[in-house]
C-alpha cells in the first residue's frame, strides 16, 4: 500500500491550564488514504474540529505525530507547512466563508493567488472549475447573491482550484438542505476523489454517510471504530 | 475588504478628510498671521537695517526714536546712509463717514525708502505732493466697503484732508487696520499727538561691514537698537507668540490630528475586527502573515490618501477662497505644510494599523471552524 495521505499517531490536544484544563483529542491513531473519501464521525463537541485543526497544521498537538503524505509536520519549518497548507490542502467549511468584497470567480481564485499565480491565469482557472460545478454563469456575481448550496459549491470549487492532495471539509452540508447538501456531496464525490487525492469529511450528518470509503467513528477524544461501508456491502 | 463595506469606508475618509483640512486649514492661517507678524517689517525691502527705541518690540507697538537720533545713526561707521521712518496710529473717516482706526506710514520724501516695493494702482510718485497717500487693498475695502476701485478719492484724518491716489501692494498687516503710506511732510501734520518726528531709522549697511558689529556700535552710541530686518522680524515674532495666539492655533491643529487619527484608527479596527473570519480563511489557504499585513496596510493607505487628497484639495479651495478676501490676502497653504500634515497623519494612522494587522496576522487560524 502506498503512503496514506494523513497518518496520525498517538495525537493528544488540551486546551487551558489548571481547572479550565480540558482534554479534547486523548490518543487519535488514524490515517486517511489517497483516493478515498474518509468520514470523521462523532457526537458534537467530541474533537473533530480540533483534530482537522492538527490534521491541517493549524494548531499544534499536544503531542504525538502527524504526517501527510509521508511527511512529518511537527519538524518542518512554520514556512514549509504555510506553503504545504497552500498548495496541498484544499477547505470546505460549514460557514462557506466566502469573501463578501470578492466575486465568485476571485474567491475561488484565492488559493492561487495566496500561491502567487498571476491574476489572468488564476480567474481563467477558476471560472473553468466552477464551469464544471454548474456555476460558470455566476462568475461575476458576489457569493451573497447565491443560494447557500450554490455558496457551498463556490467554496467547493475554491477548496479544488488548486488540485490540493488533500481536501478537508468540516460538515460541509450542515446548513444545507437534505437535497442540497446530497448534491454538494455528490460534486464532492465526482470531482474530489483522485487516485491520489484524499478527502477528509467530518459530520454528524449520517443521511451522507453513504458517500463515505471509511468512516471513522470518534467520541470523547478518541476514534472508536472505523467501518467501510462499502467493502462491507460487498462482502 | 473595504468594497464589502462602504458605509465604513466612508467614515473613514470622511474622517482622514476632514482631520487633515482642520489641521492645514489652521496651519496655513497660521503660517499667514506669523507673515502678519513681520508684514511691514518685510515690506521694506530696499533698508535691511533698523533702528529703534530699546522698548520696542513689534512694528505695530513702536515707540518713537527722540529727535537727533537720525544723525548720530548715520554718523556711525558702516552705515551706509538712514532716512527716517514715521508710524503714527490715528483715525480717518471717509467721505460717507465711516470711521475706522487706520496705520499712517510717513516715508522719507526725498528717497522714498519705506514703501512696499509694488504698487497695485498708481505710483510712488503719486504719494509725493503734500496731502496725498496711497492706501492698501484691504484698506480700500475698509474705507470704502462695496465701492468699485477708482482714484482719486478722499478722506479724512483729524481735521486734515487726504488725497488717496493709488494703492499699493503692502502685506496685510497683523492690526488689520489700513496701512496708508504718505510722505513724512504729510504724515507729520497729521501726527498731533506726538511731537516726535521718527519712529524708526531705517538704513543700510556699507558693503562688507559686518552687520552685527554696525549694529553693536550703533546701540553703543545712540541707546537705541539697532538689528537688520530679520533680526526685527525674529523679535516681534517671539513678541507675538508670547501674546499666546499662536498657541490657540496649535492646540486646534492638535486635536485635528488626534480626532483624525482616533477616528480613522478606531473605524478601521473595528473593521478590521469584524473581518477576522475573512483574514482568518486567507491564513488557512495559505496566505502568509506578511501579506495579510500587507494586505490591510494597504487598504489603510487607500483610505488615508483618499482622504488626504480630498483633505487637501478642501484647504486649498478654502485658503484660495480666502486670499481674494482683503484682509487674509497671502494667506497659502504652503506646500510644505500640506505634505507635513499628511505625512504626520499617515505615520500616526499607519502605525496603528500595522498593530492591529500584526495582531491579526498572529491569531489563531482555527477559528474558521467555529462558527
Ligand atoms: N481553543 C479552544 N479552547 C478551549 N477549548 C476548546 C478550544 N477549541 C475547542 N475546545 C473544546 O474542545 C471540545 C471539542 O471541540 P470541537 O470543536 O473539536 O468539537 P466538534 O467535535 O467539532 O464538535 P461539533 O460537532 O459541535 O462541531 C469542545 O468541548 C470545545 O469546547
Ligand atoms: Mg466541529
Amino acid at each position: 500500500m502506498n503512503t496514506p495521505a494523513v497518518h496520525c499517531q498517538q495525537i493528544h490536544r488540551h486546551f487551558g491550564d489548571g481547572d479550565t484544563r480540558v482534554h479534547v483529542l486523548r490518543g487519535i491513531d488514524f490515517t486517511a488514504a489517497s483516493g478515498q473519501i474518509t468520514f470523521l464521525a462523532g457526537p458534537s463537541g467530541c474533537g473533530k474540529t480540533t483534530l482537522i485543526s492538527v490534521i491541517a497544521g493549524l494548531l499544534q498537538p499536544s503531542s504525538g505525530s502527524i504526517s501527510l503524505f509521508g511527511r512529518d509536520l511537527a519538524s518542518m519549518p512554520p514556512d514549509d507547512a504555510v506553503r504545504l497548507r497552500r498548495k496541498d490542502i484544499g477547505f470546505v467549511f460549514q460557514q462557506y466563508h466566502l469573501i463578501p468584497a470578492l466575486s465568485v470567480a476571485e474567491n475561488v481564485a484565492v488559493p492561487l493567488l495566496a500561491a502567487s499565480m498571476k491574476r489572468r491565469d488564476a480567474l481563467d482557472q477558476a471560472s473553468t472549475i466552477l464551469d464544471q460545478l454548474g456555476l460558470g454563469d455566476r462568475l461575476h456575481q458576489p457569493p451573497a447573491r447565491l443560494s447557500g448550496g450554490q455558496q457551498q459549491r463556490v467554496a467547493l470549487a475554491r477548496a479544488l482550484v488548486h488540485q490540493p492532495r488533500l481536501v478537508i471539509c468540516d460538515e460541509p452540508t450542515a446548513a444545507l438542505d437534505h437535497e442540497t447538501g446530497h448534491r454538494v456531496m455528490e460534486l464532492l464525490a465526482a470531482s474530489a476523489v483522485h487516485p491520489d487525492r484524499a478527502v477528509l469529511v467530518v459530520s454528524h450528518d449520517n443521511r451522507i454517510f453513504h458517500f463515505a470509503d471509511a468512516i471513522a467513528h470518534m467520541d470523547d477524544g478518541i476514534i472508536t471504530s472505523i467501518d467501510h461501508p462499502n467493502s462491507s456491502a460487498a462482502a | 475588504m473595504l468594497r464589502s463595506d462602504r458605509a465604513k469606508c466612508t467614515a473613514m475618509i470622511l474622517a482622514v478628510t476632514f482631520s487633515v483640512f482642520l489641521m492645514q486649514n489652521q496651519c496655513a492661517i497660521l503660517a499667514s498671521l506669523y507673515r502678519m507678524m513681520t508684514a511691514q517689517i518685510d515690506d521694506v525691502t530696499d533698508a535691511p537695517l533698523w533702528v529703534m527705541e530699546p522698548d520696542t518690540r513689534c512694528f505695530e507697538q513702536a515707540k518713537p526714536v527722540k529727535d537727533g537720533a537720525l544723525e548720530r545713526v548715520r554718523s556711525r561707521s558702516g552705515v551706509a546712509w538712514a532716512v527716517p521712518l514715521l508710524k503714527i496710529d490715528t483715525m480717518a473717516r471717509s467721505d460717507s463717514g465711516l470711521l475706522c482706526t487706520v496705520t499712517v506710514m510717513g516715508v522719507d520724501e526725498a528717497s522714498m525708502v519705506g514703501l512696499p516695493s509694488r504698487f497695485r494702482i498708481g505710483q510712488p510718485g503719486g504719494i509725493r505732493p503734500a496731502g496725498t497717500c496711497a492706501v492698501d487693498p484691504g484698506g480700500y475695502a475698509q474705507l470704502f466697503p462695496g465701492e468699485p476701485v477708482h482714484f482719486p478719492r478722499r478722506i479724512r484724518i483729524l481735521d486734515e484732508s487726504l488725497i488717496l491716489t493709488g494703492m499699493t501692494e503692502a502685506s496685510a498687516p497683523f492690526t488689520g487696520f489700513p496701512i496708508l503710506h504718505c510722505s513724512r511732510a504729510t504724515a507729520l501734520r497729521l501726527n498731533k499727538a506726538e511731537n516726535r518726528t521718527a519712529t524708526f531709522i531705517i538704513g543700510d549697511f556699507t558693503p562688507g561691514a559686518n552687520r552685527d558689529a554696525v549694529c553693536q556700535n550703533i546701540t553703543a552710541a545712540t541707546g537705541l537698537s539697532a538689528m537688520d530686518r530679520s533680526g526685527f522680524g525674529e523679535m516681534a515674532r517671539r513678541f507675538y507668540n508670547n501674546q499666546g495666539v499662536p498657541r490657540l492655533f496649535w492646540i486646534t491643529i492638535a486635536i485635528g490630528l488626534l480626532t483624525g487619527t482616533a477616528i480613522t484608527a478606531q473605524t478601521f479596527s473595528m473593521f478590521v475586527r469584524e473581518h477576522t473570519k475573512q483574514l482568518a480563511v486567507c491564513r488557512v489557504m495559505g496566505v502568509t502573515k506578511a501579506r495579510i499585513i500587507a494586505m490591510v496596510l494597504c487598504q489603510g493607505l487607500f483610505v488615508l490618501s483618499i482622504g488626504c487628497a480630498f483633505g487637501t484639495g478642501l484647504a486649498a479651495l478654502t485658503t484660495r477662497a480666502a486670499a481674494s478676501e482683503p484682509f487674509l490676502r497671502g494667506i497659502v497653504l504652503p506646500p510644505q505644510v500640506a505634505a507635513g500634515t499628511c505625512a504626520a497623519l499617515a505615520a500616526i494612522t499607519i502605525a496603528a494599523i500595522t498593530i492591529m494587522a500584526r495582531r491579526i496576522a498572529l491569531m489563531d487560524p482555527a477559528i474558521v471552524f467555529r462558527s
